[in-house]
């Protein structure tokens, strides 16, 4: 019997192939947090310029509000990513709040109770799980990205979108492989993952 | 625009229309023209429903124009929410009517002796007011549907739903969208009670053969304004984010940072918030048929609002904006998008303030009247408001007064005015705005706007305590220098950013007028604003003791970041040293 408080022993593979206008759908899952597995023990920007691979104008010019562990973070050279943190990513937003969330705005300063502060500068580089989670113009720009590279979400709450689903969206699933097989639909809208696994390891591509 | 036109509702014989010259008021126009009215003329120790009370309404500086961005009007009194002094303003197309019209305000002064409701007409050949007492009691969608067939559809409205018409603290003013719809509101402070007390049920505005006003320097006009609105449209928030999201794309942020007000200000997270974000808002209205990307007036580029469908495909209201899905959601503890634009839809038909409604109702819920999440309650609570049953009237009276009545500690307002969408206790500078405007507690008192360009008050260092004092005067009277120029706040960001867009908006003022003005000369408008706002709160028994928090801000800590307001009382009273 698996044991289901081991991440990696209770996990299947989901690869949906979707029509490019179910996109939006997936809105859902990548504002309300995904895990991704990536290096940790390293700095914000090293994780998004070098893990990730975007450009440094793109980070620097286009994510300008960076949460770390629900902290608006100012630095994010020095800001480091640990086992298990959850790293929200945006871009400006409006509003004197929206302003005053900006890394480095002219702002700050009216939430320096709440912005992040890095208390150590020494942590080991290792392989880890952090939570992301991808808000407003950055869902539509990094999205397609990384579930394409896979994310993986638990099964109850993926479990809960699927069966939510309307008969327009199963139209637009082109093909959906399960642990590597191909399976209908009615798999999916039984509400069957969570009895099955604790996570799901979701891919999706649009074509 | 040369011209003000005042109504004596209380005049012997029937209400009397008089245009008069600018005179003392010339060079003012929006907020501080209306300040400037209600603070000279207006006795501060009035009560706000008594003949002595004025309601003035006014478009912008630049409203009328081709200028983009210009729609906004400004209602301003003295407030029965908060007894102090009242600018409320709100988009739709009445600002451009009007100002096309030849008004630079129109102020009701006076009080009719019956109970007759009236209806006051304009258009080029001048001004008609009658009674209509059809109309009493309807909602706004049913009295502006009333005027179109009266008046045809090349009209604007200003109007009161049955929330104004019983006076109620929480009472609204409406004014039509471009589709002839009552969906954007001049909502703080009762300023609808006060249209009601005079008895003016609607104002319908026709400017047909009027021309757009004509700037001194054309030239100029038509450069600068090009380059206000490649700077507008250039710019990520005004260019991408707001057209694409509304202004509920915020939701995410707060929630994240632990500032989303939820259960009545208990927590600062919400489970249920991506929901109900401006992203799952925006894609559930053009999944509907709806429209995430529209302009509430005409010369609007930033198109920060929306068409809201029902499951059916049906209008059902405008894009909720983010105070309102955040008010009738978070912070009451409701997930259901479908629930919080029904809800939407019922404020802007009785007439009714979203943010004032729905913290009131957070209030209610705290009280043990109806559960936190429970979304056919709260509907239910503001039709009892619609039919001015005892309890509605309690209700539509506002955070206060319900907080009282039914004996609850948590009340989250300030000078009597509900708090907006953003936790004090996690954003404390917002705290010291919320705190301190002649308002009462108002999220676009001490707006984003450009301090950094207009260098009020010199360097602030933000990395000092005393930094979010200064920031917050500095952001208030840069905010009053706007909102008197009829522009739209959501230009702040531009201008905050782009040095040459702030230029392109003070080149737009000078070309229109004729004038030279300098970023030197913004801030002083900004301070004459205040200082007149000041003055008259202060002769109506305001004290520093007004320009504080409710006490729980300092003893209950927020949740996710276990964090108090910790700014000091005397700190707060820096904030109008200057």
């Amino acid at each position: 019997m698996q044991n289901k408080n081991t991440f990696t022993n209770n996990l299947k593979n989901l690869c949906l192939l979707i029509e490019p206008a179910l996109f939006p759908k997936f809105f859902e899952i990548l504002q309300g947090g995904f895990m991704v597995k990536c290096r940790v023990g390293i700095s914000i920007k090293t994780l998004l310029c070098e893990k990730l691979g975007l450009t440094p104008a793109y980070v620097m010019g286009r994510i300008s509000t960076i949460f770390l562990d629900g902290k608006p973070v100012d630095d994010i050279e020095s800001a480091v990513i640990k086992d298990g943190s959850s790293l929200a990513l945006s871009a400006a937003m409006p509003g004197l709040v929206g302003a005053t969330m900006r890394r480095e705005g002219v702002y700050s300063s009216l939430r320096s109770s709440i912005t992040y502060e890095e208390k150590h500068s020494n942590y080991l580089s290792k392989e880890g799980l952090i939570s992301l989670k991808l808000y407003n113009l950055l869902i539509d720009e990094l999205g397609p990205l990384l579930l394409k590279r896979g994310i993986f979400v638990k099964s109850t709450e993926l479990s809960a979108f699927l069966t939510k689903q309307s008969d327009n969206f199963w139209r637009g699933c082109k093909e959906i492989l399960l642990g590597g097989k191909p399976v209908e639909r009615s798999v999916l809208q039984k509400s069957n993952l969570p009895a099955w696994y604790d996570w799901v390891y979701l891919t999706v591509l649009t074509g | 625009m040369d011209k003000i036109l005042r109504i004596n509702m209380g005049a012997e014989g029937g209400p009397k229309a008089t245009a008069v010259p600018f005179g003392d008021y010339a060079g003012l126009g929006g907020r501080g023209l209306t300040s400037a009215i209600v603070s000279k003329e207006v006795p501060p120790d009035c009560h706000p429903l008594s003949d002595t009370n004025k309601l003035v309404i006014a478009p912008g500086l630049l409203s009328g124009t081709a200028g983009s961005m210009t729609g906004r009007i400004s209602v301003g009194c003295k407030s029965p929410l908060t007894g102090g002094i009242k600018e409320s303003n709100a988009g739709g197309q009445p600002s451009q009517v009007l100002a096309r019209l030849g008004y630079g305000a129109i102020v009701l002064e006076g009080k009719p002796k019956g109970d007759d409701l009236y209806k006051i007409f304009i258009n080029k050949d001048g001004v008609r007011i009658t009674t209509d007492n059809r109309l009493k009691m309807l909602g706004n969608y049913d009295t502006v549907e009333k005027m179109k067939k009266e008046f045809g559809e090349k009209i604007a409205c200003i109007s009161i739903g049955p929330a104004g018409e019983m006076k109620l603290n929480a009472a609204s003013v409406a004014c039509t969208d471009t589709e002839l719809r009552p969906t954007r509101h001049a909502g703080r402070g009762g300023v609808g009670a006060v249209m009601g007390s005079k008895g003016v049920k609607v104002i319908v505005l026709d400017d047909t053969d009027m021309n757009m006003r004509q700037p001194k320097e054309p030239e100029k006009f038509k450069e600068a304004n090009k380059a206000f609105t490649d700077g507008l449209r250039k710019h990520g928030v005004t260019g991408e984010a707001l057209p694409a999201y509304g202004t509920n794309i915020l939701a995410n942020i707060l929630n994240e940072a632990g500032g989303y007000p939820t259960y009545n200000f208990k927590e600062g997270r919400f489970q249920g918030t991506s929901k109900i974000s401006g992203e799952t808002e925006a894609a559930l209205e053009t999944e509907r048929g709806g429209v995430a990307t529209h302009a509430c007036h005409r010369g609007c580029v930033i198109r920060c609002s929306g068409i809201y469908n029902d499951k059916d495909g049906h209008y059902l209201t405008k894009q909720p904006e983010y105070e309102t899905v955040w008010a009738h959601g978070a912070n009451c503890g409701i997930d259901d998008l479908d629930k919080i634009a029904m809800l939407d839809f019922l404020d802007d038909n009785i007439g009714l303030d979203t943010i004032e409604m729905g913290a009131t109702i957070g209030v209610a819920m705290e009280a043990g009247l109806l559960k936190f999440g429970d979304a056919d309650g709260a509907i239910n609570l503001i039709k009892e408001v619609g039919k001015g049953t005892p309890l509605g009237r309690i209700i539509g009276s506002g955070a206060a007064i319900t907080g009282r009545v039914f004996g609850v500690e948590r009340v989250p307002v300030v000078k009597g005015q509900a708090m907006p969408a953003y936790d004090p206790r996690a954003v404390q500078g917002i705290g010291v705005t919320y705190a301190t405007t002649p308002m009462g507690a108002d999220h676009t008192a001490g707006y984003a706007v450009a301090t950094n360009i207009l260098k009020v008050g010199g360097f602030v260092d933000p990395l000092k305590p005393e930094g979010q004092i200064d920031l917050s005067r500095n952001l208030q009277i840069a905010t009053a220098a706007i909102d008197s120029t009829g522009m739209c706040l959501f230009i702040a960001f531009a201008i905050m950013d782009q040095p040459e867009t702030f230029q392109a908006l003070l080149d737009l003022i000078n070309a229109f007028y004729g004038l030279n003005l300098t970023a030197d000369d913004v801030v002083e408008l900004g301070k004459k604003v205040l200082k007149m706002e000041r003055d008259f709160n202060i002769r109506a028994g305001f004290t520093k003791e007004q320009d504080r928090l409710p006490p729980f801000f300092k003893t209950q800590p927020l949740l996710p970041h276990n964090v108090t307001f910790q700014v000091k009382d005397e700190d707060l009273d820096k904030v109008f040293n200057w």
